[in-house]
């Protein structure tokens, strides 16, 4: 009995400490983000902005980094603060190697927490002052989003 | 004119006991079904990169519904919600002739009864025709709400397609959800 008992014990410990979403961020990347960016991050005109080789522009100009969690995509996701900074660290990675400065410094929890809670209410107005400003800063401007 | 010979008699009687037993539009919609399903292998499926080195278990080893590509108790369909392409002249990862595969899809994991592990699933609906109306599935493991869209299945999932009406839909693994 004790035996069993012990058994019970340890399965619920490992039931407990091994959540169904204890995912790696390539993971997370899948099911969150996939359906539609596809694997390889590529563009569907009008309708998805290609990552690849672009989303890392966003980063070069101010209010580009807090864009990057705050667009709703990242920002309504369901994961949680850790795992989601994780997940955009490794789809900068991914995606924007060439664009990402020597200094970028990765993404935490914390940031992610302060500004996913502050929502776009203008996303659309603030995605185009964003391009703007990269335009002005003479860099190639991000894939458009619609 | 009731004077046939023998031979437009027998001719007659064979001719109509082919007709009875086969159908011709069949016949040329199986025919019809292998030429583009040759011509589309080389396409398939969505992510090959994943699935040329995914080694997936014998579907064929599942007993019962849970391995009937045709059924909605098949296991890739656990969150599926429309018909199945299997049963509307495409298979479980191919469309119909003459539909054409949404490239924005929802996403999801259903758990293989083979193995007992879970798998990274892609709905991508078939779009291109009236609504195939076989094999009507309702499954929502894991779906949310209308307000999580991306996570919704009741939407008609043809976006960036030709056509936005949905025939059908197929259910692709794109990797296991283990983190591999």
């Amino acid at each position: 009995m004790h035996g069993r008992a012990w058994q019970s014990a340890v399965v619920a410990l490992f039931a407990f400490a091994a959540p169904a979403e204890a995912f790696p961020p390539s993971t997370h990347f899948a099911i969150h983000c996939q359906g539609c960016h596809g694997a390889d991050g590529h563009e569907v005109p009008g309708l998805v902005p290609r990552l690849q080789g672009s989303v890392g522009r966003f980063l070069a100009v101010p209010g580009g980094r807090e864009f990057l969690i705050q667009v709703p995509g990242v920002a309504m996701t369901h994961l949680a603060d850790s795992d989601l900074a994780d997940l955009l660290n490794w789809m900068l990675g991914q995606f924007a190697a060439d664009e990402i400065q020597t200094d970028f410094t990765p993404y935490d929890a914390a940031e992610v927490h302060h500004y996913r809670r502050q929502p776009l209410l203008q996303v659309k107005k603030v995605r185009a002052e964003l391009m703007g400003r990269i335009g002005a800063a003479g860099l190639p401007l991000p894939s458009p989003a619609d | 004119m009731e004077e046939r010979n023998w031979i437009d008699k027998r001719v007659e009687r064979l001719s109509r006991m082919v007709a009875r037993g086969t159908s011709r539009r069949g016949f040329i919609g199986r025919v019809g079904a292998m030429l583009v399903g040759a011509a589309t292998l080389p396409l398939l499926p969505v992510a090959r990169g994943h699935a040329n080195d995914l080694e997936l278990p014998d579907d064929a080893t599942i007993e019962g519904n849970a391995g009937n590509p045709e059924s909605c108790e098949y296991w890739r369909n656990c969150a599926i919600d429309g018909f199945l392409c299997a049963c509307c002249g495409g298979s479980t990862t191919t469309c119909p002739p003459g539909t054409e595969m949404s490239p924005i899809t929802w996403i999801g994991t259903c758990r293989n009864p083979a193995d007992g592990k879970d798998y990274i699933l892609s709905y991508n609906d078939c779009c291109g025709s009236a609504l195939c109306m076989r094999c009507q599935c309702l499954r929502t493991e894991d779906e949310k709400p209308p307000y999580v869209m991306w996570k919704n299945n009741d939407l008609l999932w043809c976006f960036g397609t030709k056509s936005r009406a949905v025939t059908c839909s197929v259910s692709i693994v794109l990797g296991p959800a283990d983190g591999a």
